[in-house]
Protein backbone atom coordinates (compact mmCIF):
# COMPACT_ATOMS: atom_id res chain seq x y z
CA UNK A 1 0.00 0.00 0.00
CA UNK A 2 1.35 3.43 -0.68
CA UNK A 3 1.86 5.32 2.24
CA UNK A 4 1.11 8.34 0.53
CA UNK A 5 -2.37 7.28 0.01
CA UNK A 6 -5.08 8.51 2.20
CA UNK A 7 -8.87 8.13 3.28
CA UNK A 8 -11.25 10.36 5.06
CA UNK A 9 -12.98 9.32 8.39
CA UNK A 10 -15.47 11.54 10.02
CA UNK A 11 -15.11 11.92 13.85
CA UNK A 12 -17.82 13.64 16.15
CA UNK A 13 -17.24 17.51 16.51
CA UNK A 14 -17.27 18.02 19.98
CA UNK A 15 -14.10 15.12 19.83
CA UNK A 16 -12.37 17.06 17.25
CA UNK A 17 -12.80 20.33 19.32
CA UNK A 18 -10.92 18.42 22.55
CA UNK A 19 -7.96 17.41 20.75
CA UNK A 20 -7.75 20.77 19.03
CA UNK A 21 -7.75 22.21 22.69
CA UNK A 22 -5.46 18.94 23.81
CA UNK A 23 -2.50 19.86 20.85
CA UNK A 24 -2.69 23.50 21.52
CA UNK A 25 1.05 24.61 22.13
CA UNK A 26 2.85 21.00 21.35
CA UNK A 27 4.75 20.21 18.03
CA UNK A 28 1.22 18.39 16.51
CA UNK A 29 0.54 21.08 13.73
CA UNK A 30 -2.78 19.59 13.22
CA UNK A 31 -5.55 17.37 14.41
CA UNK A 32 -5.16 14.75 11.69
CA UNK A 33 -1.36 14.51 12.68
CA UNK A 34 -2.31 13.77 16.19
CA UNK A 35 -5.36 11.25 15.62
CA UNK A 36 -2.41 9.07 13.23
CA UNK A 37 0.18 9.27 15.50
CA UNK A 38 -2.13 8.06 18.19
CA UNK A 39 -3.41 5.16 15.94
CA UNK A 40 -0.34 4.30 15.00
CA UNK A 41 1.16 3.87 18.54
CA UNK A 42 -2.02 2.06 19.91
CA UNK A 43 -1.65 -0.44 16.60
CA UNK A 44 2.30 -0.96 17.40
CA UNK A 45 1.41 -2.14 20.83
CA UNK A 46 1.01 -5.61 19.91
CA UNK A 47 3.73 -5.66 18.32
CA UNK A 48 5.85 -3.94 21.24
CA UNK A 49 4.53 -7.01 23.58
CA UNK A 50 5.51 -9.31 21.04
CA UNK A 51 9.22 -8.31 21.73
CA UNK A 52 8.91 -7.37 25.08
CA UNK A 53 11.44 -8.91 27.27
CA UNK A 54 10.93 -11.39 29.91
CA UNK A 55 12.07 -11.41 33.35
CA UNK A 56 14.78 -12.67 33.29
CA UNK A 57 16.11 -11.62 29.85
CA UNK A 58 15.66 -8.38 31.68
CA UNK A 59 18.07 -8.85 34.37
CA UNK A 60 20.57 -10.35 31.66
CA UNK A 61 20.43 -7.09 30.18
CA UNK A 62 20.62 -5.19 33.65
CA UNK A 63 23.81 -7.45 34.21
CA UNK A 64 25.73 -6.30 30.73
CA UNK A 65 24.67 -2.70 31.94
CA UNK A 66 26.33 -3.32 35.11
CA UNK A 67 29.39 -4.70 33.39
CA UNK A 68 29.74 -1.94 30.65
CA UNK A 69 29.44 0.47 34.00
CA UNK A 70 25.98 1.93 32.69
CA UNK A 71 24.22 0.87 36.21
CA UNK B 1 19.12 10.16 2.68
CA UNK B 2 21.42 8.18 5.04
CA UNK B 3 22.39 8.44 8.72
CA UNK B 4 24.71 6.23 9.92
CA UNK B 5 25.10 6.90 13.64
CA UNK B 6 28.30 4.96 15.38
CA UNK B 7 28.31 5.25 19.30
CA UNK B 8 31.16 6.07 20.97
CA UNK B 9 33.36 7.53 17.44
CA UNK B 10 36.34 9.60 18.14
CA UNK B 11 38.30 11.44 15.67
CA UNK B 12 41.04 10.58 18.36
CA UNK B 13 41.48 6.96 17.26
CA UNK B 14 40.10 7.82 13.56
CA UNK B 15 42.92 10.25 12.81
CA UNK B 16 45.34 8.81 14.15
CA UNK B 17 44.93 5.50 12.21
CA UNK B 18 43.52 6.72 8.91
CA UNK B 19 46.01 4.80 7.15
CA UNK B 20 43.99 1.81 8.19
CA UNK B 21 40.77 3.54 7.96
CA UNK B 22 40.22 3.69 3.55
CA UNK B 23 36.38 5.07 4.22
CA UNK B 24 37.52 7.66 6.57
CA UNK B 25 40.40 8.79 5.14
CA UNK B 26 38.20 8.91 2.19
CA UNK B 27 35.27 11.20 3.91
CA UNK B 28 37.72 13.44 4.84
CA UNK B 29 38.96 14.55 1.55
CA UNK B 30 35.19 14.34 -0.14
CA UNK B 31 33.00 15.14 2.77
CA UNK B 32 33.00 17.72 5.46
CA UNK B 33 34.33 16.70 8.94
CA UNK B 34 33.61 17.99 12.12
CA UNK B 35 33.10 17.91 15.79
CA UNK B 36 30.56 18.33 18.01
CA UNK B 37 31.29 19.73 22.15
CA UNK B 38 28.10 18.65 23.54
CA UNK B 39 26.34 20.58 25.58
CA UNK B 40 24.70 17.79 27.62
CA UNK B 41 26.32 15.12 29.14
CA UNK B 42 27.88 12.38 27.15
CA UNK B 43 25.93 9.54 27.89
CA UNK B 44 23.84 7.17 25.37
CA UNK B 45 20.47 7.41 25.65
CA UNK B 46 19.88 11.13 25.98
CA UNK B 47 22.12 12.07 23.30
CA UNK B 48 20.56 9.59 21.01
CA UNK B 49 16.95 10.49 22.00
CA UNK B 50 18.22 14.39 21.83
CA UNK B 51 19.21 14.02 17.89
CA UNK B 52 16.33 12.15 16.77
CA UNK B 53 13.30 14.40 19.11
CA UNK B 54 15.13 17.83 18.36
CA UNK B 55 14.43 17.67 22.64
CA UNK B 56 17.19 18.88 25.41
CA UNK B 57 17.60 16.01 28.11
CA UNK B 58 15.10 18.32 30.23
CA UNK B 59 12.66 18.75 28.07
CA UNK B 60 12.37 14.98 26.93
CA UNK B 61 13.58 14.15 30.09
CA UNK B 62 15.42 10.69 29.08
CA UNK B 63 18.04 10.59 31.03
CA UNK B 64 19.00 6.88 31.66
CA UNK B 65 18.51 2.96 29.94
CA UNK B 66 17.15 1.71 33.52
CA UNK B 67 14.78 4.33 35.81
CA UNK B 68 13.45 3.66 38.78
CA UNK B 69 14.54 -0.50 38.50
CA UNK B 70 13.23 -1.21 35.07
CA UNK B 71 13.84 -0.77 31.31
CA UNK B 72 13.10 2.37 29.62
CA UNK B 73 10.95 1.50 26.80
CA UNK B 74 10.21 3.89 24.08
CA UNK B 75 6.68 4.21 24.84
CA UNK B 76 7.78 5.52 28.38
CA UNK B 77 9.64 8.60 26.29
CA UNK B 78 6.65 10.97 25.70
CA UNK B 79 8.40 12.78 22.60
CA UNK B 80 7.32 12.31 18.42
CA UNK B 81 10.54 11.31 17.35
CA UNK B 82 11.76 12.35 13.41
CA UNK B 83 10.34 8.81 12.08
CA UNK B 84 6.99 9.40 13.63
CA UNK B 85 6.66 12.43 12.10
CA UNK B 86 7.44 11.51 8.72
CA UNK B 87 5.75 8.44 8.74
CA UNK B 88 2.87 9.92 9.79
CA UNK B 89 2.75 12.04 6.63
CA UNK B 90 3.24 8.91 4.22
CA UNK B 91 7.12 9.70 4.04
CA UNK B 92 8.61 6.48 4.21
CA UNK B 93 11.38 6.17 6.94
CA UNK B 94 13.33 3.15 8.43
CA UNK B 95 15.26 2.54 11.50
CA UNK B 96 17.66 0.05 12.82
CA UNK B 97 19.20 -0.45 15.87
CA UNK B 98 19.21 2.94 17.71
CA UNK B 99 20.31 2.67 21.07
CA UNK B 100 18.41 5.35 23.42
CA UNK B 101 17.00 2.22 24.64
CA UNK B 102 17.91 -1.62 25.18
CA UNK B 103 17.04 -3.26 23.35
CA UNK B 104 17.88 -0.59 20.50
CA UNK B 105 14.49 0.95 18.43
CA UNK B 106 13.84 -0.39 14.88
CA UNK B 107 11.14 1.62 13.16
CA UNK B 108 9.02 -0.64 10.04
CA UNK B 109 12.16 -2.98 10.50
CA UNK B 110 11.92 -6.38 12.04
CA UNK B 111 15.64 -6.74 13.74
CA UNK B 112 16.68 -8.63 16.70
CA UNK B 113 19.83 -6.78 18.26
CA UNK B 114 22.62 -8.83 18.90
CA UNK B 115 23.03 -9.15 23.08
CA UNK B 116 19.77 -7.13 23.38
CA UNK B 117 21.79 -4.32 21.76
CA UNK B 118 25.05 -4.92 24.55
CA UNK B 119 27.33 -6.92 22.78
CA UNK B 120 30.63 -7.45 24.90
CA UNK B 121 31.77 -10.85 24.52
CA UNK B 122 34.15 -10.63 20.85
CA UNK B 123 31.84 -12.80 18.71
CA UNK B 124 29.05 -10.47 19.77
CA UNK B 125 30.47 -7.72 18.61
CA UNK B 126 31.58 -9.09 15.36
CA UNK B 127 28.34 -9.86 14.76
CA UNK B 128 26.49 -7.41 15.39
CA UNK B 129 28.29 -5.47 13.22
CA UNK B 130 27.77 -8.39 10.54
CA UNK B 131 24.17 -8.46 11.60
CA UNK B 132 23.50 -4.59 11.25
CA UNK B 133 25.57 -4.34 7.72
CA UNK B 134 23.75 -6.93 6.27
CA UNK B 135 20.05 -5.68 7.40
CA UNK B 136 20.85 -2.32 6.49
CA UNK B 137 22.50 -3.52 2.76
CA UNK B 138 19.35 -5.29 2.16
CA UNK B 139 17.10 -1.95 3.36
CA UNK B 140 19.20 0.43 1.10
CA UNK B 141 19.32 -2.57 -1.83
CA UNK B 142 15.93 -3.96 -2.02
CA UNK B 143 13.60 -1.55 -0.48
CA UNK B 144 14.98 2.08 0.00
CA UNK B 145 12.71 4.53 2.28
CA UNK B 146 13.63 8.06 1.61
CA UNK B 147 15.02 7.97 4.97
CA UNK B 148 17.02 5.66 6.71
CA UNK B 149 18.96 5.71 9.61
CA UNK B 150 21.36 3.23 11.51
CA UNK B 151 23.44 2.99 14.47
CA UNK B 152 26.33 0.68 15.20
CA UNK B 153 26.73 0.19 19.24
CA UNK B 154 30.39 -2.07 18.67
CA UNK B 155 32.53 0.66 19.06
CA UNK B 156 31.26 2.00 22.20
CA UNK B 157 30.94 -1.56 24.19
CA UNK B 158 34.37 -2.07 23.35
CA UNK B 159 35.96 1.10 24.02
CA UNK B 160 34.35 1.06 27.89
CA UNK B 161 36.79 -2.45 29.00
CA UNK B 162 39.35 -2.04 26.22
CA UNK B 163 40.28 1.49 25.22
CA UNK B 164 43.76 1.35 24.26
CA UNK B 165 44.13 -1.70 23.00
CA UNK B 166 45.36 -2.96 19.90
CA UNK B 167 41.85 -4.57 19.66
CA UNK B 168 39.80 -1.16 19.17
CA UNK B 169 41.87 -0.53 16.22
CA UNK B 170 40.61 -3.90 14.77
CA UNK B 171 36.83 -2.97 15.26
CA UNK B 172 37.26 0.47 13.78
CA UNK B 173 38.63 -1.10 10.44
CA UNK B 174 35.79 -2.94 10.67
CA UNK B 175 33.11 -0.13 11.23
CA UNK B 176 35.33 1.61 8.58
CA UNK B 177 34.33 -1.39 5.89
CA UNK B 178 30.62 -1.43 6.99
CA UNK B 179 30.36 2.23 6.21
CA UNK B 180 32.06 2.02 3.07
CA UNK B 181 29.68 -0.17 2.09
CA UNK B 182 26.71 1.68 3.04
CA UNK B 183 27.63 5.30 2.23
CA UNK B 184 27.78 3.64 -1.35
CA UNK B 185 24.26 3.59 -1.79
CA UNK B 186 23.67 6.97 -0.74
CA UNK B 187 25.44 10.75 -1.99
CA UNK B 188 23.32 12.20 0.72
CA UNK B 189 24.26 11.33 4.21
CA UNK B 190 25.22 12.07 7.91
CA UNK B 191 27.70 9.92 9.94
CA UNK B 192 27.65 10.98 13.47
CA UNK B 193 28.62 9.63 16.93
CA UNK B 194 26.63 10.44 20.08
CA UNK B 195 29.70 11.11 22.03
CA UNK B 196 33.47 10.64 21.86
CA UNK B 197 35.82 8.46 24.29
CA UNK B 198 39.34 8.83 25.41
CA UNK B 199 41.55 7.00 28.27
CA UNK B 200 39.50 6.48 31.82
CA UNK B 201 41.69 9.29 33.64
CA UNK B 202 41.56 11.98 30.91
CA UNK B 203 38.06 11.98 30.72
CA UNK B 204 36.64 15.55 31.52
CA UNK B 205 33.41 14.24 32.48
CA UNK B 206 33.51 11.13 34.88
CA UNK B 207 30.42 9.31 33.34
CA UNK B 208 31.37 5.66 34.47
CA UNK B 209 32.90 3.72 37.98
CA UNK B 210 36.42 2.73 37.57
CA UNK B 211 35.21 -0.97 38.13
CA UNK B 212 32.53 -3.14 37.39
CA UNK B 213 31.43 -6.93 37.30
CA UNK B 214 32.85 -7.22 34.11
CA UNK B 215 36.69 -6.16 35.15
CA UNK B 216 38.55 -2.57 34.85
CA UNK B 217 36.40 0.37 32.92
CA UNK B 218 39.35 1.42 30.52
CA UNK B 219 37.58 4.19 29.00
CA UNK B 220 34.86 6.83 29.23
CA UNK B 221 33.00 9.12 27.55
CA UNK B 222 33.90 12.46 25.94
CA UNK B 223 31.87 15.36 25.24
CA UNK B 224 33.43 15.37 21.77
CA UNK B 225 31.57 13.40 18.99
CA UNK B 226 32.60 12.97 15.34
CA UNK B 227 30.29 14.73 12.61
CA UNK B 228 30.58 13.74 8.42
CA UNK B 229 28.00 15.15 6.43
CA UNK B 230 27.88 15.22 2.18
CA UNK B 231 25.51 17.25 0.57
CA UNK B 232 23.53 18.46 3.76
CA UNK B 233 22.92 22.30 3.90
CA UNK B 234 21.89 22.56 7.26
CA UNK B 235 24.40 23.59 10.34
CA UNK B 236 24.36 21.01 12.88
CA UNK B 237 26.05 22.03 16.18
CA UNK B 238 24.46 19.97 19.07
CA UNK B 239 22.45 16.53 18.63
CA UNK B 240 19.17 18.07 18.24
CA UNK B 241 20.50 19.99 14.76
CA UNK B 242 19.58 16.69 13.43
CA UNK B 243 15.95 16.50 13.96
CA UNK B 244 15.88 19.74 12.67
CA UNK B 245 18.15 19.04 9.58
CA UNK B 246 16.09 16.19 8.62
CA UNK B 247 12.45 17.87 9.42
CA UNK B 248 13.73 20.83 7.00
CA UNK B 249 14.90 18.41 4.51
CA UNK B 250 12.01 16.67 4.17
CA UNK B 251 8.88 18.39 5.35
CA UNK B 252 10.69 22.42 4.89
CA UNK B 253 10.11 23.63 7.68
Amino acid sequence: MDNKDFKTVSIPTTLYKKIEEQIEGTEFSSVEDYIIFVLEEILKEDEDSESALSPEEEELVKERLKGLGYL
Amino acid sequence: MLVVGIDGATWKVIDSNLHDLPTFAKLKKEAKCSTITLAQKPWSPSVWCSMFSGKTPEEHGHKDFVQNGRLVRREDIPVQFIWDILHAVGIPVKVLNVPFVIPPYCFNIRFEPVAQGLPIEEHELLEEIQTVTSEALEVLSSNKPELFIVVYTALDRLSHLHWGEPILIDYYKKIDAALGQLLEHDEEFIVISDHGFCSYDEAPIRTLPKRTPKGEIKGDHHPEAILITKNINFSIDQPEDVFYCLKKRFLGL
